[in-house]
C-alpha cells in the first residue's frame, strides 16, 4: 500500500528531472551556438577580442584586489569540447585539406592501435592551446596585473598580461609553447587574446597547430566549484573557419589539504621512460625491476 | 603462490579506464586493454612519482624463482586525490594486484585493483561500476 502510494511520487521525480535536464541541454546547445556563431563574424581572433572589449567599454585593466573573483584552489580539467570532435549542436570544424588529412590518417593510426606522443613522450610542454585539455592538477593565480594560468604537467605557467600592455611589435615576435597573452577584465570575466603560437602537434595522432594560430578565451568562474574557459581558434592552416569550444575546470575536493602541486619532471623515473617504435609508437624502455627481461 | 590469471576485460571497465590513460605523458598503447592480469605477491617498493608511479611487486613463480611485476598508475596528485598515499603500501604489504598487462610479455601492466591482505582496496583509476 505504502510502495503504492509513493509510486506517483517517484515518477514525479523522475519526470521533472527528465524535462530539466532537458532544457538545461537544449540552453547549454544555444549557448554553444550563439558563441560559435559570434566567432564566425570575425575574420581574426584580434577583431573578435578587440569588440569584446569594445562592448566590455574598454574593460578594466590592473583593477583592484577587491573587484577580482577568487580562483583560489586547486582545479582539474572536466571535460567540454575537443578541437576535432563535434560540437554539441553536431557542428563540425571545417578543416583545410591538409588538416582533414592528417585527422583521417591519425584515426588510422588510432584505429591500429599506433600512437606516440612528440611532446610529452620526450618530455616536452605540452604547449598552448593543448594546454586546455591536458589532465593533472591546476592552479590560477589572480592578480590585479597578471593572471598566471597554471598546471602541474611540466610545471608550465600562461602569463596573462591585464596591465594595459601590448602584444610585441609584429617586428619581434617569435613563436612561443604558451604564447603571448593579454587580457582585461569584464567584471568578473577574464577576456585573453592569445598569439605567438608555435607550430607543433595539437595531440597524438592530431593535426599541427600553424604559428598563424590566435585565439580568444573568456573565463569565468560559473559555480563554486566549476570555472569555464569560452575559447574560439583562429588557424588559417587548421580551420577554414574559427572553431569553438567550452572548457570546464573542476575544484578538487581537498578539505584536508593534503593535494599540494609539487615539482614536475617527466625523467623522474626511467621506469617512464619511452622510445618511438620503428612503427611510430610508443614503448617502454628496459624496466629498472627487470633488466634481463627481453623485449 | 604464484596465481596468474588471464581475463576478459569486463566491457564496462572500457569506459573507464581507458579514458583516464589518454594523455598523460606517454600512451597506453603499450598495455593490451582487452586482458587482465593478476598476481599475488608483497610489495617491493613503491614508486610514488610523476608522471607515473610505480607499485613493484616480488611474486613467486611456481619453480620457486621471483619476478618482479611493476605495475603502473598516475603520479602522486592523481593517487592523492583517489586516496593511495605512499604509506598504503610499506615494503613487503602482502597485496593481489590486478592491470592490463603489456602487449609485449614483460613483468608490467596497468595498475587497476590492488587490494592488501587486510581485504583494503585501491584504486588508482577510480572503482569500476558494479556488474
Amino acid at each position: 500500500m505504502t510502495r503504492i502510494k509513493k509510486l506517483p511520487a517517484l515518477l514525479l521525480i523522475v519526470a521533472t528531472s527528465t524535462i530539466v535536464a532537458a532544457q538545461t541541454r537544449t540552453q547549454a546547445q544555444t549557448e554553444w551556438q550563439r558563441m560559435f556563431d559570434m566567432g564566425l563574424k570575425y575574420g581574426t581572433a584580434l577583431e573578435l577580442y578587440t569588440a569584446l572589449k569594445s562592448t566590455a567599454h574598454g574593460g578594466l585593466q590592473s583593477p583592484p584586489f577587491a573587484r577580482l573573483p577568487d580562483w583560489s584552489g586547486l582545479w582539474t580539467a572536466s571535460g567540454g569540447g575537443s578541437f576535432f570532435g563535434l560540437g554539441p549542436t553536431g557542428v563540425s570544424p571545417k578543416l583545410t585539406p591538409a588538416a582533414a588529412a592528417a585527422l583521417n590518417k591519425g584515426k588510422e593510426l588510432d584505429a591500429n592501435g599506433i600512437s606516440y606522443d612528440e611532446n610529452l613522450s620526450e618530455c616536452g610542454p605540452p604547449g598552448f592551446p593543448r594546454w586546455l585539455v591536458i589532465p593533472f592538477l591546476r592552479e590560477f593565480i589572480v592578480r590585479p596585473e597578471q593572471t598566471w594560468l597554471s598546471s602541474e604537467t611540466v610545471n608550465n605557467v600562461r602569463r596573462i598580461y591585464t596591465d594595459g600592455r601590448n602584444h610585441p611589435p609584429v617586428e619581434d615576435r617569435f613563436p612561443l609553447y604558451y604564447g603571448d597573452s593579454i587580457g582585461f577584465w569584464d567584471d568578473q570575466k577574464l577576456v585573453i587574446h592569445t598569439n605567438q603560437l608555435m607550430k607543433r602537434s595539437m595531440g597524438r595522432n592530431e593535426p599541427e597547430q600553424s604559428d598563424q594560430m590566435e585565439t580568444v578565451e573568456i573565463w569565468e568562474k560559473t559555480d563554486a566549484r566549476t570555472i569555464e574557459a569560452k575559447v574560439w581558434i583562429y588557424d588559417p592552416a587548421l580551420y577554414l573557419e574559427p572553431w569553438y569550444l567550452t572548457r570546464r575546470y573542476t575544484q578538487v575536493a581537498n578539505t584536508d589539504k593534503s593535494v599540494r602541486m609539487n615539482y614536475w619532471h617527466c625523467g623522474e623515473n626511467p621506469n617512464n621512460d619511452v622510445y618511438k617504435t620503428p612503427d611510430g609508437s610508443t614503448q617502454f624502455r628496459e624496466f629498472t625491476f627487470s633488466p634481463k627481461d627481453k623485449r | 603462490m604464484n596465481r596468474i590469471r588471464v581475463a576478459t576485460f569486463l566491457f564496462g571497465a572500457l569506459f573507464v579506464v581507458v579514458p583516464l590513460l589518454v594523455e598523460a605523458h606517454h600512451s597506453g598503447v603499450m598495455f593490451d586493454s582487452t586482458k587482465e592480469i593478476t598476481v599475488e605477491g608483497t610489495v617491493k617498493e613503491f614508486q610514488y612519482t610523476n608522471p607515473h608511479s610505480w607499485l613493484l611487486v616480488d611474486v613467486t613463480n611456481k619453480d620457486g624463482s621471483v619476478t618482479t611485476w611493476g605495475f603502473e598508475a598516475e603520479g602522486p596528485t592523481t593517487l592523492m586525490q583517489r586516496r593511495i598515499r605512499p604509506s598504503d603500501f610499506p615494503f613487503g604489504t602482502k597485496v593481489t594486484i590486478t592491470g592490463n598487462p603489456m602487449k609485449d610479455g614483460r613483468p608490467g601492466a596497468t595498475w587497476i585493483k590492488a587490494v592488501r591482505a587486510d581485504g583494503k582496496a585501491f584504486y588508482p583509476r577510480g572503482q569500476a561500476p558494479q556488474q
